[in-house]
This record gives C-alpha cells, sequence and structure tokens, in this order.
C-alpha cells in the first residue's frame, strides 16, 4: 500500500450543541483524491481546520506526513495548498498584490506556475479585491492554493460560485495535479462534484464519518432515476405498460428509477420507440445515495 | 520576521501614521509657538481660574523654561493620547481585522510559524511607533530652534522622549496583546482601548484630588513623569520598568498567539 500523507484517529473536536466532529478516523493515501462529502454544517470544514493546525483537537489526533498538525503546522505548511471555505480575503488589496504577497509569504521566487494559473481560470489580477465577485475571489483563492504546486492540497469546496466551464477547467486541473503526483482532500456538498475526481470518499453525517467508500461501489450502486416526456399520454402510457409498470405516470411524463445501470438499454429502447421527446435525470441527493447505499448493504448482510 | 509580510504592513500602517503624525505636528507648532511671556502670563491666569481642569490634563504647572512647558502642556496629555488612538488602529490593521474576518488563514498557511507571523506583526507596530516618536521629536527640536533659538534644552528634550517611548511601547503593547487573546474584534479592540481608557481617566482623577490620588498606583501612566524628565531628575527605574513592561506584554502576546485556538 502507498504511503499514508494525512492520517485523522479518533479525532473530536466538540463545539457543543451537537456541533462539531465525533470519532473521525480515516487515511488518505499518496497520490489519492479524496472527497469529503456531507451536507452544510455535517463537519467538513471542522475538520479541515483541525489538519490546518488552527484549532487544537478535544480527543484523537490529526497527522500529515507523520507531523502533527497543530504543534508542527508550519514545517506541513510547506507542502500545503489550502483553499479555505469561506474566502475572507484581503479586500484593500488588488489581486496581483494578494498573489504577490502569498507567493512571498510561501517563499516561492518564480511566477510562472502562478501566471499559468491565472491564465487558466481566465482571472484578471489587476482588479481590486474589493470589486471582484465572488466567482473570481473563488479563482484568486485556487491559484494562491495551488500555485507553490504542493504534494498535498487541502480544499474546502473549492467549486463553490464557478461557473459550469470553470468547473470544468478546475476538474482538470485537479485531474492533472493527480497525474504529478499530488495527494488532494477536497470537500463539497454536491455527489456529482466528487464523482469525477475522486478516488475515495469520506461522507460525514452530524459530525460523525458514516462511511468511507470507494468512489466506483458508490457509483456502481447509485440508484438511477430518469423523466421521459413524451408527444401524448397515450405514448407515455404504453412505455410504461411495455417496461411492466414500474413507474410513474403524470400526464405525458414517464418517471422511472433504475437500480442500476443494467436495465438502461433496454429502457432507452422503449422510450425511442414510444417517440420520447426529452429526458432528464433526476440527481439524488447525498442522503438518498446514503440511505440507499446502505440500505442495500444492510439487505445483503 | 517574515520580510513580505513586514512590507505588507508597511503598505497598511503608512497612512493613519502620516494622519496622526501631521496632527500632532499641528499640537506641537502650536504648543511651542504659544510659548510667549505675555500668552503664558494669560495661560496661567486660565490655569488658576480652573485649576483642576488643567490639572486633570496634567497641566498644573507650566514651568519656566521652554521644556518645562512643553513637558507640562504637550507629554502631559495630548502626546499620550493620540498615538494610543493611532496604535489601537495599527492593531486592528495589523491583526484585529485579519483574525476577526479570517484573511488570518492565508497567512497561517504558509511554512511560517505563528509565533514567526505574529513577531513580525509586533515588530511593525514597534517600529510604527517608534519612528513616530523619533519624528516628533524632530519636530520638537527643529521648531524649537526656529522659533526660540537656542533656548530649548536638547539633552533633557531627548530624555523626555525616551521616556515617551518607553510609555507607547508599554501601551502599544497592550493593545496588542488584547489582539493576540481575542479573536473577535470588539473584544481585542475593548481589551486594549479599555485599558488604555482607564489607565488615562485614572490619571486625570488622581491628578483633580486628594481623595483620588491612590489611583495614581493603578496606572502605569505614573512611571512617565514628563515634569520630573524635564527637570533632569534621576526617573530611569520607571522609564526602565515600561521598557520591560512593554516588552514582557508583546511576548506574552505572541506567546499565546502561538498556542491560540483560532476559528478561521
Amino acid at each position: 500500500m502507498s504511503k499514508p500523507m494525512i492520517e485523522v484517529a479518533n479525532l473530536t473536536c466538540d463545539y457543543g450543541h451537537g456541533r462539531g466532529v465525533f470519532d473521525l478516523s480515516f487515511t488518505v493515501y499518496q497520490g489519492e483524491v479524496f472527497g469529503f462529502l456531507g451536507p452544510n454544517g455535517a463537519g467538513k470544514t471542522t475538520t479541515i481546520r483541525q489538519l490546518m493546525g488552527f484549532v487544537r483537537p478535544d480527543r484523537g489526533s490529526a497527522k500529515i506526513l507523520g507531523l502533527d498538525c497543530f504543534a508542527q503546522s508550519s514545517k506541513i505548511q510547506s507542502n500545503v495548498g489550502y483553499l479555505p471555505g469561506e474566502l475572507a480575503l484581503m479586500e484593500d488589496m488588488s489581486g496581483e498584490g494578494f498573489l504577490k504577497l502569498i507567493a512571498g509569504m510561501k517563499g516561492l521566487r518564480d511566477p510562472s506556475r502562478m501566471e499559468e494559473l491565472c491564465n487558466l481560470f481566465e482571472l484578471n489580477p489587476h482588479q481590486r479585491i474589493r470589486r471582484m465577485s465572488k466567482g473570481t475571489k473563488q479563482k484568486l483563492g485556487l491559484v494562491c492554493a495551488f500555485m507553490g504546486s504542493p504534494e498535498i492540497l487541502i480544499l474546502d469546496e473549492p467549486t463553490s460560485g464557478l461557473d459550469p466551464l470553470m468547473q470544468n477547467r478546475f476538474t482538470q486541473l485537479l485531474l492533472k495535479e493527480k497525474e504529478r503526483g499530488a495527494t488532494i482532500l477536497l470537500s463539497s456538498h454536491l455527489f456529482e462534484e466528487t464523482e469525477k475526481t475522486c478516488d475515495r470518499v469520506a461522507i460525514l453525517r452530524a459530525g460523525r464519518l458514516a462511511a468511507v467508500e470507494q468512489m466506483q461501489k458508490l457509483r456502481d450502486s447509485r440508484t438511477r432515476s430518469y423523466t421521459f416526456v413524451f408527444p401524448d399520454e397515450q405514448l407515455a402510457q404504453k412505455a410504461l405498460a411495455q417496461w411492466g409498470g414500474k413507474g410513474q405516470l403524470e400526464a405525458n411524463s414517464l418517471s422511472v428509477t433504475l437500480d442500476n445501470a443494467a436495465g438502461l438499454p433496454e429502457l432507452l429502447g422503449i422510450a425511442a420507440e414510444c417517440k420520447a421527446c426529452d429526458l432528464r435525470e433526476k440527481s439524488q441527493t447525498l442522503e438518498e445515495l446514503f440511505l440507499h447505499f446502505y440500505g442495500e448493504v444492510q439487505q445483503d448482510a | 520576521m517574515h520580510k513580505a509580510l513586514f512590507c505588507r504592513d508597511v503598505q497598511t500602517l503608512w497612512k493613519p501614521w502620516l494622519i496622526f503624525s501631521a496632527i500632532l505636528t499641528m499640537y506641537i507648532v502650536v504648543i511651542i509657538s504659544m510659548f510667549d511671556p505675555s500668552l503664558g502670563e494669560s495661560l496661567n491666569l486660565m490655569m488658576e481660574s480652573m485649576p483642576e481642569l488643567f490639572s486633570a490634563f496634567g497641566m498644573n504647572n507650566p514651568g519656566a523654561t521652554l521644556l518645562d512647558f512643553i513637558a507640562n502642556y504637550l507629554y502631559g496629555f495630548l502626546l499620550i493620547c493620540l498615538p494610543l488612538v493611532m496604535e489601537l488602529i495599527m492593531v486592528n490593521i495589523l491583526m484585529t481585522r485579519y483574525l476577526d474576518r479570517g484573511a488570518m488563514a492565508w497567512l497561517l498557511a504558509s511554512p511560517n510559524s505563528r509565533t514567526k507571523i505574529a513577531f513580525t506583526q509586533a515588530a511593525a507596530l514597534v517600529a510604527a511607533v517608534l519612528v513616530q516618536m523619533a519624528y516628533i521629536t524632530a519636530v520638537g527640536i527643529v521648531f524649537a530652534q526656529i522659533s526660540f533659538g537656542g533656548e530649548l534644552d536638547i539633552g533633557r528634550f531627548l530624555y523626555l522622549n525616551v521616556g515617551l517611548f518607553g510609555l507607547h511601547l508599554f501601551l502599544s503593547g497592550l493593545c496588542f496583546l488584547g489582539s493576540c487573546l481575542f479573536q473577535e474584534g470588539r473584544y481585542a479592540l475593548g481589551f486594549g482601548g479599555g485599558l488604555g481608557i482607564l489607565f488615562v481617566l485614572f490619571q486625570m482623577l488622581s491628578q483633580v484630588g486628594e481623595e483620588a490620588e491612590f489611583l495614581k498606583y493603578l496606572t502605569p501612566l505614573t512611571l512617565f513623569d514628563p515634569k520630573a524628565l524635564a527637570m533632569g531628575e534621576t526617573v530611569w527605574p520607571s522609564i526602565l520598568a515600561l521598557y520591560l513592561g512593554g516588552a514582557a506584554l508583546y511576548g506574552i502576546g505572541i506567546f499565546f498567539f502561538g498556542k491560540k485556538d483560532l476559528s478561521l
């Protein structure tokens, strides 16, 4: 097995009123993209704060490269790129000034990677940060996180505020960084966002680790819901009948849920035959995904 | 100390420094030019008519020489309070606003220890205060020479300003400590500002009447006695105490900042 880069063991940080993280344990290995999934307030950012050494754990430990995240944070930081979830930039500066300051803080001399990243995200750094839109600020934060080509990237909701085009570029960048050998931990509250990039995901619920799973396994076991729209009700009814009656009919639209991808070709065949004129995929919420996945595991057992 | 961060600090501090230095220049010039036998007499008359008010501001003994006059009217109140306000503003710029809004996360997400970052910010604050003290000393000397050539005892005036820097090292250290102890802006600034105002009030009250005189033992401002410094009295132990106390306040602040849980 490859080298453990981030090790979290029985980590607890209690903020009271059930907030915080409790008894968290997971390991991220070298070269892995590790997703941190959970609804708002599940404890993703709290865990990341522990990893960054901003807060000391109440119990348990958090280590990066075998070093304690709080006591030895400055040693760890030379190998880490960090993007905070809540961007608080130095509003009085220009983007360029801020990038230079951060490069100076990190001791980076060569600005070529920084410029490359600015071009990638089409970021004009000459603007005042105060006047930047949320998306532009996010790009600035991403450039800061990636510019040192660090061994480890810790990204808290990295795509928030980005438009779909930029989200795509970000995904490409992440895959390239992975190729380079970087270890990446990223948090998100959307399954789709982690789907393309992550090898494994941890699911957090109310501060506790609900599961750590291979992405492949989650993807395979995910249910798929589709809604077909037909030209008229008769065709919709015909399609439902051909599919064996398992679906919900609503006027001229038919919703079907598949447990896995196996039935998809047949379903598409029927839809085509009945002249379906529209198809929409209903994305599954994290909670639905979770319930489905674990419901199934329990049935197996 | 971190060079890039220090440069950034200089960029953020020069504006408030300039504004306060300009205000201080104005006061110094106005007060020194008021040193004039006839004007001095009318000031003395005014002082005699409301002695409590004047002594509250430490202006109860205008003295005979230009230095005594300056020590009385400038160093008793104005040169204590105005730089204190500037120090509070600078602590906000250097520490509190980064901590309160979360931008400190960017500084900490770098291969620099918290101690180093806090030390750099402390050094920037001390440098700003030191340069200001040097500046007002120069303004005082130059303007006194222009207006009343040869009247100012420069040696003792320098000594007076060495004392003033000691006091401000202490007061700025107090403000800095507040920013290290509390992350939330109102508490961080409330600590330094609140104690600063309290100390000034204690001194004012202690100077007015005998009933409140004991209050002078509750304020570090007592350690800085401009009139004694102007008279050339041996007061270096209390000045030394201010320097040591100031250094200790900065040290404690940096130490706490290194250990503290920060919600960034």
